[in-house]
């Protein structure tokens, strides 16, 4: 399989102005993360708020500049690439947004905003890129009739179809979708879900499927990337990640969400307090405060993201958990 | 007799001919209840609450043939006598909780508001009782936060002094609005925990309103499932999940991506809510259900007693008596 997709050891790090007579503080948004994705593929980034998946997303689609790390889309090595060849890889790796209601602009009608990637990455003439519109609103479940229209005659499902329609006009490697149905109601993130399913198949797209569901996860994900705090807590196969976490966060994580058919025999790990602010991130394992299993090791080493059978974990303790 | 008795409530927002935006509601929630309202966006099920607490401004109109809370009427009362009772012996929690709260005062100021209010207390008294209330709702270090401001405090921690806001005037119904939809699966499943213990504590009785019928799952005892402004279905809630009777409720479950494990595609229900002008003459679901029948599309089914819940429908699912 070809691997479109590769990040090295992928850092990003904001510098905060703490007032006038301090410092800079840093935050260490993204904080060492590496994956390989294969075309057709799909990796869920799972995690809470501050976890650091959407500033992984924002590196990934380009939009900001790595702090450190090495990218790779389809090959071609992101840091020190000339404005031309960064054009060529913009349109390689396209983004879908979490609002449909935001993303798309409320004065352009439909046609037009589908069209404008190919107006701005390619020579088509105006006839052609309106054929080539047309074929990717019928895949995506819109009539040629809704061409003219704006996007406040559509609801949040259509919206988001729009904007998946957009993001695929181009024909990219890689889709990044930032919590693409969060804002959908349960029926309709199911229509959209499977239209992300559909086009996958079709055009054999990597995807990079963030979200804070883990129910939406377990449906669309290959690879499962688990974070806290800006690191890689756990990543693996889909399959071995829900059947047995490693991670007590993964754990946690897992615990949390709440079932349709709750098993009362099985006790909940709850968690207490909440994320630890990222200016002053604790020393050792980041997540030790919160950790039911902590050791005073926890508090004082930070522990490596090490292969633990099929999958990689950042947890001292990990095999106890086979 | 019940604590609150809603009959045949409707919510139009224009003139009598305006599409019902809640449409004959029939609702009994007793003492100590947890009931669930569970329905899309546009279901009604936000406003009904509003409607009960007075909440609905021109050109919104109520009627209802019963609106009864704890004895007293509430279409009856003058505003005044309302706002004795709402904020006291009714309360609610908002969605979003960083909006609930004004970002100009402290937190201690704005619970003590309420202990002013409702319950007459001042200066020092207030203050004790403010405390005590933060440390009810399990806040870390309350004596300090009783000075913070809102934007001092996460989502969690705001949650958490919306709570305590609303039960400081330990209300006999708390109304609960999507109240964790903003927050985390962690900080989730630590708020869901905490208002079913305080109201198990305070034998209070909890309407929560959602959409994730996960949620619902794990903490309600009976629920009613919303359809464009009506109540399709209200039962227990193992039964109702188990055994779904009517279609939506049906489609509803199919819909979480739960359900459809190791499927490749999630079970859908084709279309949208019906919207003002395509409302349906017959049942309201019709337009979209997979077993609808000639007589569905004429004539619109009422409420009835099923096999093992209140039905709307002509033809319920699941009737076999196992």
């Amino acid at each position: 399989m070809s691997v479109v997709l590769t990040a090295r050891d992928l850092t990003r790090h904001y510098e905060v102005s703490r007032g006038l007579f301090k410092g800079h503080a840093l935050v260490r948004a993204l904080n060492g993360v590496s994956f390989e994705l294969e075309a057709g593929k799909t990796l869920a980034v799972v995690g809470e708020s501050g976890c650091g998946k959407s500033t992984l997303a924002r590196a990934l689609t380009l939009i900001e500049e790595p702090s450190s790390g090495s990218l790779k889309i389809a090959g071609h090595e992101v840091s020190g690439a000339t404005k031309d060849q960064r054009k060529q890889l913009r349109r390689d790796v396209q983004m879908v947004f979490q609002s449909p209601y935001a993303s798309l602009n409320p004065r352009q009608k439909i046609g037009d905003q589908l069209a404008e990637p190919l107006v701005i990455n390619t020579n088509l003439s105006k006839a052609e890129r309106r054929e080539k519109v047309q074929a990717m609103m019928m895949q995506v479940g819109l009539r040629p009739e809704h061409y003219q229209r704006y996007p406040h005659m559509f609801s949040g499902g259509q919206r988001q179809r729009i904007a998946l329609a957009r993001a695929m006009m181009l024909q990219p490697k890689v889709l990044v979708a930032d919590e693409p149905t969060s804002a959908l109601d349960v029926s309709i993130q199911a229509q959209v879900l499977n239209l992300f399913m559909d086009l996958q198949k079709e055009f054999n797209t990597a995807y990079v499927f963030i979200s804070h569901n883990l129910a939406v996860v377990r449906h669309v994900a290959d690879q499962v990337l688990v974070m806290y705090l800006g690191r890689p807590a756990e990543m693996g196969p889909k399959e071995d990640i829900y059947a047995k976490p490693l991670h007590p966060y993964t754990q946690a994580l897992l615990s949390a969400t709440p079932t349709i058919h709750p098993d009362p025999l099985k006790p909940k790990i709850k968690i207490s307090g909440e994320l630890p602010n990222p200016l002053n991130p604790p020393s050792g394992c980041a997540f030790h405060k919160r950790c039911p299993y902590a050791t005073e090791r926890c508090s004082t080493e930070e522990p490596a993201f090490r292969a633990v059978g099929t999958r990689q974990v950042a947890c001292h303790y990990a095999e106890q958990f086979l | 007799m019940s604590l609150l008795q809603i009959k045949n409530l409707n919510v139009r927002f224009g003139d009598a001919n305006a599409i019902p935006v809640v449409d004959g509601l029939d609702l009994n929630v007793d003492k100590g209840e947890v009931l669930a309202i569970v329905g899309e966006s546009g279901s009604g099920k936000s406003v009904t609450m509003m409607a009960l607490m007075g909440l609905i401004d021109a050109p919104g109109r109520i009627t209802a043939d019963a609106l009864t809370f704890d004895g007293t009427d509430m279409l009856k009362l003058s505003g005044r006598q309302r706002r004795k009772v709402v904020g006291k012996d009714m309360a609610m929690v908002f969605q979003d909780p960083m909006t609930a709260l004004n970002p100009s005062y402290t937190v201690g100021f704005q619970i003590e508001e309420v202990l002013r209010q409702h319950l007459g207390l001042k200066g020092k008294a207030a203050r004790q009782r403010a405390l005590e209330l933060l440390k009810k709702v399990e806040i870390p270090a309350p004596e300090s936060r009783l000075d913070a401001y809102p934007h001092q405090l996460s989502g969690g921690m705001s949650q958490r002094v919306a709570i305590a806001m609303a039960i400081a005037g330990e209300p006999k119904l708390l109304i609960a609005d999507e109240p964790t939809t903003a927050l985390d699966v962690t900080i989730q499943a630590q708020i869901m925990e905490l208002l079913l213990n305080l109201q198990k504590e305070q034998n209070m009785a909890l309407i929560l309103i959602t959409h994730d019928l996960a949620v619902v799952a794990e903490t309600a005892k009976r629920v009613c499932v919303m359809y464009a402004g009506q109540a399709v279905e209200v039962g227990q809630v193992p039964e109702l999940f188990d055994v779904p009777a009517h279609p939506y409720s049906e489609a509803l479950l199919a819909a979480i991506p739960e359900h459809s494990e190791g499927a490749e595609r999630l079970a859908t229900l084709p279309g949208i809510v019906p919207g003002r002008y395509d409302r349906p003459v017959g049942c309201l679901l019709s337009p979209r259900c997979p077993y609808v029948q000639d007589s569905c599309r004429r004539e619109r089914p009422l409420l009835d007693p099923q096999a093992h819940s209140l039905v709307r429908c002509f033809y319920p699912l699941n009737q076999e008596v196992a």
